[in-house]
């Protein structure tokens, strides 16, 4: 998103200190490092990562720069952990410098190999990366250390972070955080162990020391990447700076131009031509579901740094924006169509957590635009979405709000209507004369996300991804499937109805559904609900559960008996599992039949209400969770009476 | 009536001309894509340039997403990019491109590279926007002279190819796939010059699809090069052939820089210490390459084609094919061993050296050993093949071995037979209420060894043994378990691996009434192989050819009797089958249960009968023993 610099801030003449990271230095004669019992298994072991940031001021010209020093020492144990580590990667944005780089491996019988500083790249210009210094480790080998020791020089900003969990074991990690006299803060995320005061060659610094930090935890129904471990930081030259004052500062900066004083001629005569010649009968759900539709069906949102890309004028004419710049546009229309607004200030709640009480730049990645009328959110830069309640990588997070006064308040984006997201499904299950092939006819109606993620899905997805994704909406995992029927409806993403459903009719044949058992028929009736998703915990849940968003489902399963047959088996249909906290219901799943004639009728219903649950709830979760799975093993037997 | 009719018929000749592309119903296509590739002789040398052309038309406003990321004009240090004019054409006029930006190329699995791209972004791309682009090769290298493919990834109305060729230039080109379109051609001779021109109609879309064949076998497309030049009555020959092709090649590989070499010699002397033969010698050598050279790969210029000097690859411990070739060729001719530098194409090239004598037959190097007469390939970039199997990806293809100076020779790599990819599973079963335990050991050889030991390397990622197991082999459902596993020392090279371990699958078997019900295939090879062609649009691709043994047997629990077990059979074709059979001793049941797969492709015409077999096979996967409680 926008850069933001809080240069104005900065008000300060101090004295220059002297540069610790010149008296920093690795080891003359290092010896290989052994690996403890519990490291064994690993791939890779960082054995030290140490990260020294450095603000310094000149004396004379008063300008600050930042130091920043990284050490690491990575055992490698095999393939794996040398192919992890034998490329490295600096990146070098904007007027980054190289102040002097060092690369050794130092091997099982103490050999070293040096890095040959002639055999450093560089690479310009990698996508929203920008460029990079590139070298390939040389003489690493299994059962070696690794060793890489540099400080950049990067121009003056206050802000920065450091990420102390990543996909390998880190035995120990240390920063060092040194502000001299100017005025630096610093936090930590993710853990309890804060930065201490302490002493290096005589300078006052903030040092935290970590220890056997675990590999970061894939785990399903979690958002990983917010929980690892890392700290954040600021620096001024001037003590006054209040994190009340960081926040006013860049949202009051970033703000002002999304709420336009004026319309924008060309955007009336659009509005007029393209949008709506009357606006009096229209509600405000449908004034902005015009103007999203309207915006995503003819700006592209690019991605390079032409600065024009921000400016009004140049984005109604090229029909381009940059990420921010369309906020403007989104401005400029919802003010035509006198629409009020609020644009909301967060982050993706899988990346980042938003933390009101500490200013970072981080958290100002993701903008959408709130509408509190109606309390339904656009998102200006999601193509796949249109008007809706918070989309799913944002709902549960922090957000700032702010109005067109430029006044803001944080508040957690949560979901307005409870009942937004749900599936209903209606199935009829008929079985041929000779018992060997079975047909399900199928009527499904998806609500709220799940309405809006499939119009997305079928609009945009192209070959491999589309078939797969209507192999999901007829039923996945039946191996020898015949789909004789797929209709949709309601599928145009751009829709002004509030919460219309997408709508799927389907007619399927399968016989690996049917099992001739000596006469009698196995009937796998639990697999025509498609794979469940079975959540195993073979070690110990690390992260808080976090689903997309709340949902239900609702099954009716009818199957047709055919004359002369008896069942057997049916208590495999009935499962009952939920998680209740303190009284009140969270999630369940429940299935249960009865017969009605010559019919079998199931039903399910299988409900999440909430999309944040705490670990101490996870194996609760799971039996519910795992319940769908149960089901869709569930099988019936059909015996001639 | 009369009215009708006539327009009926009408209609049904343009039909009969035509391809049944709806363009229409296309999210964009292009009304036009053309190169016109230019060679002239400029001052006794020779001048070379494309012009590109490219018209698409957009049918609804999905694109503006897509396109927000950008159009790349790729290119090399072998090329400049010149004169790029851009616009989008909409309903209220033209739209010029006013932002380029040019990238240097990062990833792919490729460390460092001299691919550079120019970006931009159409914009306005909505409904009823037309684009145009326009730009300029200019090709330094004349072995570059690369191809023309008349579809691409969304159909296109109207693709031209045209060549002018001065006279004094010899011209090679071939073509591949052209009879499946709709294509005029001309060559025109003029005083000065000759112009080829080949234009081509409704051509749908070509897309790769990860599971087909590479997308060239079926694509209709146009290779060209340089057979040679006359210059003051002096021919000066490019391409004509493979030798000159091999010239080129050897003219590079004879600049290596071999400084230090007898270093590299001392460390293969110490390699094959005390051994004698010729086949042991070449295999430790093999060996140390595949476990103490690392593979990161660099694409830079010439240096792409010219391998880094062996003592700098082994004292770095990384290189790419052509640097652990020229190390492993190095080792083995100081040891007596003799090897040569061979350049070939991965599977995914379908050209021959004979064909098309240039650049784009190849894209990788190996070397070739000649050991008691038998020529074999050694691949040290596929760090776990065994010694004496060429990396499954160069299967069936031609290998061009460079003998010496002038001399080279092509040979064809072996497809590995089915029996080298051998796997056997014993598996003992038996229950306990509806839970199924079992007991399982896995031996596997060849390409079937090497998936398994690259996999829980590196596709294992965080994954627990088990989770890794359970994905990897899908044994019983989704509620297995795995407990007591061994993988084994994925460390060290062997000719065949063993891994064991246990399962519990929860709801497996089912009990009702008195009866049990019981799959004893617990592992459903092939079962998920069914193809829908219009997922494969260009035949499927098969890895390798292998046989799975499978031997499970179940200890009918007392209390039970057998009632009834599945009938042996059998459906053995000649490209791939199955069998089942199933044997009682005692209360010992044993089921010996065969697949295998004997063809690399399954090519489009043979998908029907290809699903009737994977059908046959799930028809007897569905298949249950019954055992009823003795009352």
């Amino acid at each position: 998103m926008k850069k933001i610099v809080v240069i104005a801030l900065l008000i300060s003449a101090s004295n220059s200190f002297s540069q610790y990271y010149k008296t920093y230095d690795w080891e003359t004669n290092p010896k290989i490092q052994e690996l403890k019992s519990y490291e064994l298994q690993e791939s890779s072991v960082a054995i030290l990562k140490r990260n020294i940031v450095e603000y310094v001021q000149s004396k004379t010209t008063k300008n600050i720069i930042v130091l920043e020093t990284t050490h690491n020492i990575i055992h490698v144990s095999d393939e794996k952990g040398i192919q992890r580590h034998n490329q490295v990667y600096i990146p070098m944005r904007g007027e980054t410098k190289l102040r002097g780089i060092k690369a050794r491996t130092i091997a099982k019988d103490g050999s070293i190999t040096n890095l040959d500083e002639n055999n450093i790249k560089q690479v310009e210009n990698i996508d929203s990366y920008g460029n990079f210094q590139i070298f390939a480790i040389e003489g690493a080998q299994i059962d070696s250390d690794i060793e890489l020791l540099y400080t950049t020089e990067r121009s003056y900003t206050p802000f920065g972070s450091e990420l102390f969990q990543t996909d390998y074991f880190i035995r120990r990690a240390e920063m060092v955080f040194i502000t001299s006299e100017l005025f630096g803060q610093i936090k930590t995320y993710n853990t309890d162990q804060e930065f201490e005061r302490t002493y290096l060659n005589n300078l006052l610094v903030q040092e935290l020391v970590l220890s056997n930090i675990p590999p970061i935890a894939e785990e399903e129904y979690s958002a990983t990447d917010a929980n690892k471990i890392y700290t954040a930081y600021q620096c001024f030259g001037n003590t006054e700076v209040t994190q009340d004052i960081l926040w006013s500062n860049t949202i009051g900066n970033l703000a002002k131009d999304l709420f336009p004083l004026e319309t924008n001629e060309t955007v009336f005569k659009e509005v007029e031509k393209n949008i709506i010649k009357t606006q009096d009968s229209l509600s405000v759900f449908e004034k902005s579901a015009f103007v999203d539709n309207y915006i995503k069906s003819n700006f592209t949102v690019v991605e390079n740094r032409n600065t024009q890309l921000e400016e009004i004028d140049y984005i109604l004419k090229n029909r381009s924006s940059s990420d921010f710049g369309i906020l403007k546009v989104y401005g400029h229309f919802l003010r035509a169509l006198d629409v009020d607004y609020e644009i909301v200030v967060t982050a993706n709640r899988y990346t980042h957590r938003f933390d009101p009480e500490f200013y970072n730049p981080n958290a100002l990645r993701e903008f959408l635009i709130y509408l509190p009328e109606i309390k339904q959110y656009i998102s200006p830069t999601r193509i796949d979405y249109r008007i809706s309640e918070a989309p799913t990588n944002i709902l549960g997070n922090y957000g700032a709000f702010v109005n067109k006064d430029l006044e803001f308040h944080f508040s957690k984006i949560t979901q307005y209507d409870p009942e937004y997201s749900r599936i209903k499904r209606v199935m009829d299950i008929n079985f041929s004369e000779e018992f060997d092939k079975v047909t399900v006819d199928e009527s499904q109606e998806y609500y709220g996300h799940w309405g809006v993620q499939n119009r997305a899905y079928m609009a945009l997805m192209t070959g491999d991804n589309k078939a797969n994704f209507k192999d999901y909406l007829t039923g996945s995992g039946i191996e020898d499937k015949k789909v004789i029927k797929l209709e949709l409806d309601n599928t145009d993403m751009n829709q002004t109805v509030y919460n219309l459903p997408y709508i799927v009719n389907s007619t399927i044949e399968s016989s690996a559904l049917i099992e001739d058992a000596g006469g009698s028929y196995i009937f796998q009736v639990g697999k025509i609900i498609g794979i469940q998703s079975e959540l195993y915990q073979e070690t110990k849940r690390l992260n808080p559960i976090e689903m997309q968003y709340p949902n239900r489902y609702n099954y009716t399963i009818t199957v047709d008996i055919p004359k002369g047959y008896s069942l057997e088996g049916l208590e495999s249909l009935v499962i009952d599992k939920k998680l209740e906290v303190d009284e009140k219901l969270l999630c369940k799943f429940q299935s249960n039949y009865k017969i009605e004639k010559n019919k079998l009728v199931i039903s399910i219903e299988e409900e999440y209400k909430v999309n944040e649950y705490a670990i101490e709830d996870y194996e609760a979760f799971r039996h519910v969770i795992n319940a769908a799975s149960d089901f869709n093993k569930a099988a019936i037997l059909f015996s001639e009476e | 009536m009369k009215k009708t009719l006539f327009a009926l018929i009408l209609i049904c000749q343009i039909s009969w001309g035509q391809h049944p592309i709806d363009f229409d119903n296309e999210d964009y296509y292009f009304l036009k894509r053309s190169h016109h590739l230019k060679i002239e002789l400029v001052e006794q040398k020779l001048k070379i340039e494309n012009e590109v052309f490219e018209k698409a038309k957009f049918n609804n406003g999905k694109m503006l997403y897509l396109f927000g990321s950008g159009e790349y004009i790729h290119f090399d240090s072998f090329t400049e990019i010149e004169n790029i004019d851009a616009f989008t054409e909409t309903s209220s006029g033209i739209i010029k491109v006013d932002h380029f930006e040019t990238k240097d190329q990062f990833g792919g699995g490729v460390f460092f590279s001299d691919q550079q791209s120019i970006n931009f972004v159409f914009p306005a791309v909505g409904k009823d926007a037309v684009t145009t682009l326009r730009y300029k090769e200019i090709i330094e290298d004349p072995h570059f002279l690369g191809s023309f493919r008349f579809g691409t990834y969304v159909p296109t109305k109207e693709a031209v190819y045209t060549i002018e060729v001065p006279k004094g230039v010899e011209l090679g080109y071939k073509t591949f796939n052209l009879d499946s379109i709709d294509i005029t051609y001309e060559k025109i001779e003029n005083k000065k010059n000759t112009l080829y021109s080949w234009k081509a109609n409704n051509i749908k879309q070509f897309r790769k699809s990860e599971e087909s064949l590479s997308v060239l076998n079926y694509l209709p497309h146009i290779i060209v090069h340089i057979k040679n030049y006359t210059v003051k009555r002096k021919t000066i020959p490019v391409l004509n052939d493979v030798s000159d092709l091999y010239a080129w090649y050897h003219s590079l590989t004879s600049q290596v820089d071999e400084t230090n070499i007898a270093e590299v010699h001392a460390i293969a002397d110490k390699i094959v210490d005390g051994l004698s033969s010729n086949k042991e010698k070449a295999k430790v050598i093999f060996n140390w390459v595949q476990s103490h050279i690392n593979y990161v790969a660099f694409e830079d210029g010439l240096g792409g084609f010219i391998p880094r000097g062996s003592f700098s690859v082994c004292t770095k411990k990384y290189g790419d094919c052509k640097d652990m070739a020229n190390l492993l060729y190095v080792m083995l001719n100081h040891v007596g061993v003799e090897a040569y530098h061979t350049w070939i194409g991965t599977r995914d090239r379908p050209y021959s050296y004979y064909e098309v004598p240039t650049p784009v037959v190849d894209n990788h190097m190996i070397t070739a050993a000649i050991i008691d007469g038998t020529t074999i390939f050694l691949d040290a970039t596929d760090s776990y093949v065994p010694f004496g199997m060429p990396s499954s990806f160069i299967q069936g293809k031609e290998a061009l071995l460079g003998i010496s100076k002038d001399e080279y020779r092509i040979i064809k790599v072996p497809v590995q037979e089915k029996e080298i990819n051998h796997t056997v599973i014993k598996t003992s079963v038996s229950i306990k209420r509806d839970t199924v335990r079992a007991t399982s050991t896995r031996i596997m050889k060849g390409y079937d060894m090497v998936d398994f030991i690259f996999d829980a390397k590196f596709k294992k990622d965080e994954k627990t043994d088990a989770e890794y197991l359970n994905s990897k082999y899908e044994i019983g459902n989704n509620k297995t378990t795995f407990s007591n596993i061994d993988l084994g020392d994925l460390n060290s090279l062997n000719d065949s691996y063993s891994i064991k371990y246990d399962i519990d699958i929860f709801n497996y078997s089912r009990t009702i009434g008195s009866k049990i019900f019981l799959n004893l295939t617990l592992e459903k090879t092939l079962a998920k192989d069914i193809i829908l062609s219009e997922n494969h649009p260009f035949g499927k691709k098969i890895d390798h050819k292998f046989v799975r043994d499978y031997s499970t047997t179940f200890v009918i629990p007392e209390g039970y009797q057998l009632k009834s077990i599945p009938e042996n059979t059998a459906n053995e074709l000649e490209d791939y089958g199955f069998s089942f059979k199933y044997t009682l001793k005692d209360n010992k049941l044993t089921v010996d249960q065969q697949i295998y797969m004997n063809t690399l492709a399954i090519k489009n015409e043979q998908f029907e009968n290809y699903n009737i077999f994977i059908k046959s096979l799930l028809k007897v996967y569905k298949k249950s023993i019954v055992l009823e409680k003795i009352q």
